[in-house]
């Protein structure tokens, strides 16, 4: 876990933004927002008047004339009769007016209905945005007076030789366009990986065709004891993509800058957007069988390309671009390691139960428990494997699959749906427009 | 030598008042001209809205003007035209002011360099006579 030698900066998040300015911008931020608040309600009232008016023109024809009280100067009525009662004088504006029917009227003033709505929406969209930065604001000023820190450190590559975590880190750096290669080990890793990639894809073409004939229900049963089985070769394909992931938003931190200020447990929150992505991957797995063949044996024969792609199509997920890509690489990847069953059972019994937190974020199936049970395998896994990795995990990257560290996050994340909808909402959207895509 | 230089300081002090009392002018002209624009603005879209509802109308229809207590029967054509007139009308105002308040930017960019220099020189003439 620590490296010797290691170098970084630990910069007080106080330091970055001070306390008083974050709640000065959070105070003007609420300002502006009790401003259009109130412009909101001036157009509401607009909105009931109108309303209002609309009614009593309609009702106003139903008779030939009408027994009322009529104003006289400034302070006095007296009884009168309201005749022509289907002819309105309107005023449409700049002190012009109109002879209108009742019925004309009527449409004028729904026009001028239509017109107050659009105002309140875009009223409504624009107190939205406010909203997100207020919240922004407010949790950074909080972060700041509790004295949370941003720790940076130096990446530097471990050469331990028996661990995954070894392996995994080296294969993804021989991924990066950046990263200083570190030689023969990853040739040897990547041999290895492509070798046994070829099986598993062996396997599933037989398990596919099998289970070909089979409904898509019973196909997902089985698909899923497969997932079971072979967690821990998806674990490591898994961790070799998020390195993978890393290595590419490096070179997109820009983009990223914005996210490098939010908590590890936005990260953690990405991670677990990640892997629930991975999950509707999976899923699509049960549900796509010959499109599946075809990938394999496209990956089959280019491994490489599909390495890169995995890469950038990882990287897709955590910046949301490219995920139809996503979907298919990941679906192959899944199908890839779903036919071997040795090792990953017994793994996979030893699953704790953290099942259930992760169910509601997913669609109900036999499938998702399945693929929940081996992702926080794979997430438990994936700590052992990262954790030596973590020094090198940049800050600015938020959204990366580094992930796991958090593996007991991943049930208090789930039980805060306001915030990691802000990550997670426009994604599970995003998922099933994507099968639908496939589904193409 | 100290009385010249302070006197020099003394000149220079006057000069970055009257820059200053230029400059708060000119930041008033600016919102003035960013009022009247607005209700330019909001008188250009209410003609516009009024257009639209006078196309709508038939013709024959009775279209009366509000000219202060008087409410005066009116043509509907020539009702149409007095309001698109009053609409480029409108815009044309709108034009001029938007060119004001650019030369009103400007200059009050300009002023805030002056006064900048100003202050920089006092600066590095009281540093200087500290020295001394």
């Amino acid at each position: 876990m620590g490296e010797p030698g290691l170098k970084g900066t630990v910069t007080s998040l106080s330091s970055m933004f001070p306390v008083e300015e974050a709640e000065k911008a959070a105070k003007r931020v609420e300002e502006a927002l009790e401003e259009k608040r109130k412009e909101k309600n001036r157009l509401n009232e607009f909105i009931a008047d109108n309303t209002s008016l609309t009614n009593l023109v309609q009702k106003l024809p139903d008779e030939l004339h009408h027994d009322i009280m009529v104003p006289f100067g400034k302070a006095a009525f007296f009884p009168g009769r309201l005749i022509h009662t289907n002819e309105f004088m309107v005023l449409l504006g700049e002190g012009y007016y109109a002879e209108r029917t009742a019925k004309q009227t009527v449409e004028i003033l729904k026009r001028r209905e239509k017109s107050l709505e659009s105002q309140v929406n875009s009223l409504k969209a624009t107190m939205e945005d406010l909203k997100l930065e207020a919240s922004f604001f407010d949790t950074t000023a909080l972060e700041a007076s509790e004295g949370l820190v941003e720790i940076r450190e130096e990446y530097v590559e471990e050469n331990s030789a028996e661990t995954e975590s070894g392996l995994v880190e080296q294969d993804s750096i021989s991924f990066t366009e950046t990263d200083n290669t570190k030689g023969a080990f990853e040739n040897e890793e990547y041999a290895c990986i492509l070798s046994r990639l070829d099986e598993l894809e062996k396997e599933e073409e037989l398990a596919a065709e099998n289970d070909r004939e089979k409904s898509e229900d019973s196909f997902a049963e089985v698909d899923s004891k497969k997932v079971e089985a072979v967690d821990e070769k998806w674990a490591r394909v898994m961790s070799r993509l998020d390195e993978l992931e890393k290595e590419e938003l490096t070179a997109q931190s820009d983009e990223e800058k914005d996210e490098d200020q939010q908590t590890d447990a936005s990260e953690s929150k990405s991670d677990e957007d990640e892997q629930t992505e991975v999950d509707f991957g999976r899923k699509n797995n049960a549900d796509h069988n010959s499109r599946y063949q075809t990938l394999m044996h496209s990956e089959s024969t280019k491994p490489p390309q599909q390495r890169k792609d995995k890469h950038t199509t990882l990287e897709g997920l955590s910046n949301k671009h490219q995920q139809p890509d996503l979907t298919n690489e990941l679906n192959c990847t899944g199908l890839t390691v779903e036919p071997a069953p040795e090792d990953g059972r017994s793994i996979s019994r030893n699953m704790p139960q953290k099942v259930e937190t992760l169910n509601p974020s997913e669609n109900s199936s036999v499938l998702p428990d399945r693929k929940v049970k081996f992702q926080v395998e794979d997430s438990s896994r994936k700590e052992a494997a990262v954790q030596t990795k973590k020094p090198g995990f940049d800050s600015s990257k938020a959204f990366t699959g580094s992930i796991v560290e958090h593996a007991q996050n991943l049930q208090v994340l789930q039980r805060q749906p306001g915030t990691s909808s802000q990550s997670l909402g426009p994604q599970p959207s995003k998922p099933i427009s994507r099968f639908k895509m496939q589904r193409k | 030598m100290t009385s010249s230089s302070s006197s020099a300081l003394r000149d220079i002090q006057r000069d970055l008042e009257t820059k200053a009392n230029d400059l708060s002018k000119i930041q008033k002209d600016i919102a003035k001209n960013h009022q009247v624009r607005k209700k330019y603005t909001i008188q250009l879209g209410e003609n516009e809205l009024v257009l639209k509802e006078l196309d709508l109308l038939n013709e024959g229809a009775n279209v009366y003007k509000l000219i202060g207590p008087v409410l005066v029967k009116q043509d509907l054509a020539e009702a149409n035209a007095n309001v698109r007139k009053r609409i480029e009308y409108i815009s044309a105002e709108l034009k001029r002011l938007d060119s004001t308040l650019q030369d009103l930017e400007e200059k009050q960019n300009s002023k805030k360099d002056a006064i900048l220099k100003l202050q920089q020189r006092i600066q590095s003439l009281q540093a200087g006579k500290a020295k001394a």
